[in-house]
């Protein structure tokens, strides 16, 4: 393989190649970032078996050829490279690499023990959307999936499209997050996709901008950045019928600043902090939110935020740390709190005063904490 | 101090527990035999209520052939949460009595009453002021036993079954043991009782009569002198308060160094089987899980893990211990101890954080799989259910070192098992 790349085309090629490469892996291939040159261009891929990574890039080729070089360390001599066309010549077993008047010699790995794993088909279906607010989705909805890794189903996101929107739905069985998108190109399919990979090409989204491509597939979906693309598996199973866990009505509804309640929340959080289990409770009453937490060994604290109260007054209790990420979540300056009752799933919704204003479609169900 | 009454402690044992809950909160199920457990065709009985029993109906017994037993029986299904609830109920009863209480599962605890006889009564009258409270607080039956040592109150309880109360004044103890059938003493499960049988010891006169070395050559030498000591209605053993646990743990020290990880991960999943079963008997969870490693350099570390919820299910256990033990990613390392613990059993108000019913079920299903299973290890002396993949190690060491952990602390407090050793961190006073 004999090729010549232009030096933060190729830097970039293999920071987002290496995006998947973890610091352990169970195969030395895995830590590899594979170099094909073919045809004017050159492919780097790379995969932790979940999530593969490629990307193409033009270069001058004088020998097409192929060869699998360990990725951090391709990653981290790239990334300190001069200002100047990088060359590389060579087979997998002794690599040179040089860059201005520097040389450098790497022992690759045998590029046949690389993972091949499919790309999406040619022809098939792919929608398209907003890289910025396909970002902001994913991170609305992924914080509520699942860690558990005893329950595979829930660490990840549901992701439905139909009638020209997507839906992500995401739920660890203490909250659910459920937020819709309209398409600029439609696609119709359904998908379950690891909320970590999902987080990735998210922030792969926002690093490239633009819109992003997605094509949903048997056992897979892939997202498209131009040259660029993430594939990841998806999880096996069904995911649960989170539309029937929506309440249909409430008895109390409250709009409150969102960031006055979310610092208070933090604050007195603080004496919860440390402690298993302790629930911040929220008393709605005339005109103001009141949050308590006590804890036995550090003692107690309270604040009190002005609400505007719809309904009858109410106290609920819930883990602070749910509770302040349906805050983050909702974005808007204010925010609405849908109540039933102290033991019912409350609702967090992004609240625009001006209801000609476009709020996300965002719901956030948070299950309360009973007090005993 | 007051002089020791002579017959203060007190066995409390709730009635067909999951059953009478199950028929005090639906009423149309009163009166009728009913079986606690999975309908399914697989399914095995958790509980069984009086009028199931009279059929021939117990719990661990698979529920095809309970159903053939008794074809009109009502089978419902597991409420644990709720029985939990109802044990914390009936705890606080024995509170207000004494402080010396302590708890052997869910339904059943030992108390020592000692310090309330000058204050209430004598403790027939306190056994039956219990009862009458569990009655009418709760609406449930129980059965007390009186008497001057455990293994005489834990006796009488059975023998006053159903919603009895028994007492037996202690100086009356040794005479009225004498013609019972050897298995009605404390630690002479069926197979132990089937040995003193084939030596000519029916009774537990037999035993009190023969000299203890004779015991002790038939069922073993701790065994034995237990025996003959209960035999002879001898029962050092005090009622031994539990402080609320910080932690549960169950850590194992190999005789030779492990480097297999296969083998490693299987000594994982039998020390959380063995933590879990713990956990569900004292009816506690917990939220964060710990892996303990030694290596042959000594070298000890720690990896622990915390959920958004307590668990007291195995399953969970095994997940993330599991996980801790992947992380690791051990390489051609000797390990020569593993431990598995929990802790962070959250006393934050009692707080418990509500869940959505999804219908991803594996998880609550794993639950109640093990309920069953610890309800089939109580009743069958020397049989564990586990898991598959210990199977090969159980055939090869005979029985699970954690029944002999059991063992050890019913009748043997002061000798821990070599093999696996439990221990409970107790709140600082």
């Amino acid at each position: 393989m004999k090729l010549r790349a232009e030096r933060t085309e190729f830097a970039d090629a293999v920071s987002w190649a290496t995006r998947t490469v973890g610091a352990r892996v169970t195969l030395p291939a895995l830590s590899g970032v594979l170099l094909e040159a073919g045809e004017g261009k050159l492919v780097c891929r790379a995969t932790d078996l979940e999530v593969a990574a490629e990307i193409a890039i033009p270069v001058q080729i004088d020998e097409p050829g192929r060869v699998l070089l360990p990725g951090r360390l391709l990653a981290q001599l790239v990334a300190r490279f001069p200002d100047a066309p990088v060359e590389l010549t060579g087979e997998s077993d002794r690599v040179e690499i040089s860059c201005g008047r520097a040389t450098f010699h790497v022992r690759g790995m045998q590029a046949e023990d690389f993972p091949s794993l499919a790309g999406p088909a040619e022809d098939a279906p792919s929608g398209r959307l907003r890289a910025d607010a396909f970002a902001r989705m994913v991170s609305q909805v992924a914080r509520a999936a699942s860690t558990d890794e005893g329950r595979p189903v829930l660490t990840g996101v549901q992701v439905t499209a139909a009638d020209g929107r997507i839906t992500a739905a995401a739920t660890d069985s203490y909250r659910l997050a459920v937020r819709s998108l309209d398409f600029e190109d439609a696609i119709e399919g359904s998908a379950l996709v690891p909320a970590r990979s999902l987080q990735e090409a998210a922030k792969a989204a926002t690093e490239v901008g633009g819109s992003v491509t997605i094509i949903l597939e048997e056992g897979q979906v892939s997202f498209l950045f131009g040259d660029r693309r993430l594939t990841t598996k998806l999880i096996e199973g069904s995911f649960p019928n989170y539309r029937a866990l929506l309440p249909d009505a409430h008895e109390t509804s409250v709009v409150v600043e969102r960031a006055a309640l979310a610092e208070a929340l933090q604050r007195v959080a603080i004496v919860a902090m440390g402690q298993a289990n302790t629930p911040v409770t929220l008393t709605f009453t005339d005109g103001s939110v009141e949050l308590a937490a006590t804890n036995q060994e550090m003692g107690d604290a309270a604040e009190a935020v002005p609400a505007e109260i719809e309904g009858d007054g109410l106290s609920i209790a819930f883990n602070p740390g749910f509770l302040l990420g349906g805050l983050e979540a909702t974005g808007t300056d204010r925010v609405r709190i849908e109540l039933r009752d102290g033991l019912k799933p409350a609702v967090l919704r992004p609240h625009q005063d001006d209801t000609e204003a476009a709020t996300d479609d965002l719901t956030y169900l948070l299950m309360p904490m009973r007090v005993s | 101090m007051h002089d020791r009454h002579p017959e203060s402690i007190l066995h409390v044992d709730m009635d067909a527990f999951f059953a009478s809950v199950e028929q005090r909160d639906d009423p149309s199920l009163r009166g009728l035999p009913v079986a606690v457990g999975a309908a399914s065709g697989r399914g095995v009985v958790a509980a069984a209520s009086y009028e199931a029993r009279r059929f021939g109906v117990h719990s661990a017994m698979p529920m095809v052939q309970a159903r053939r037993l008794c074809p009109d029986l009502v089978v419902v299904g597991h409420h644990f949460e709720r029985y939990r609830e109802v044990s914390r109920a009936v705890r606080a009863i024995f509170a207000d009595v004494t402080p010396v209480v302590e708890p052997l599962s869910l339904d059943e605890a030992f108390l020592d009453v000692a310090g309330a006889v000058h204050l209430y009564g004598e403790p027939p009258v306190l056994g039956e002021w219990i009862r009458g409270r569990v009655r009418d607080e709760l609406d449930l039956p129980c059965s007390v036993g009186v008497g001057p040592t455990k293994s005489v109150a834990k006796l009488l309880s059975g023998l006053a079954k159903p919603d009895g109360l028994l007492h037996w004044p202690a100086g009356e103890v040794v005479e009225r043991l004498r013609p019972l059938d050897v298995s009605a003493l404390w630690g002479a499960g069926p197979r132990t009782a089937e040995r003193l049988r084939s030596f000519g010891l029916r009774t537990v006169g037999d035993v009190a009569d023969a000299d203890a070395s004779v015991v002790q050559r038939i069922v073993g030498d701790v065994n034995g002198r237990q025996l003959h000591r209960l035999a002879r209605g001898e029962d050092p053993r005090r009622v031994t308060p539990r402080q609320p646990a910080r932690s549960v743990s169950a850590e194992t020290t190999f005789d030779v160094d492990v480097d297999d990880p296969d083998e490693l991960r299987r000594h994982v999943l039998r020390l959380a089987g063995s933590v879990g079963r713990r956990l569900r008997r004292q009816g506690i969870a917990g939220r964060t899980v710990t892996l303990k490693l030694r290596f042959d350099s000594f070298e000890t570390v720690t990896r622990s893990t915390t959920r958004p919820t307590a668990t007291d299910r195995t399953h969970d256990l095994v997940t993330a211990a599991g996980r801790l033990l992947a992380d690791l990613r051990l390489e051609r390392v000797r390990v020569r101890l593993v431990g598995v613990g929990v802790s962070n059993f959250g006393d934050g108000g009692g707080a418990e954080q509500l869940a959505l019913v999804t219908d991803d079920v594996d998880t609550h299903r794993w639950g109640r799989v093990e309920r069953v299973a610890d309800r089939v290890a109580e009743r069958f002396d020397g049989v564990d259910v586990s898991y598959a993949a210990l199977l090969d190690d159980l055939a090869g060491e005979g029985p699970d070192p954690d029944l002999r952990e059991e063992v050890a602390e019913d009748l043997r407090p002061q000798r821990p098992s070599p093999a696996t050793r439990t221990t409970r961190t107790p709140h600082d006073p």
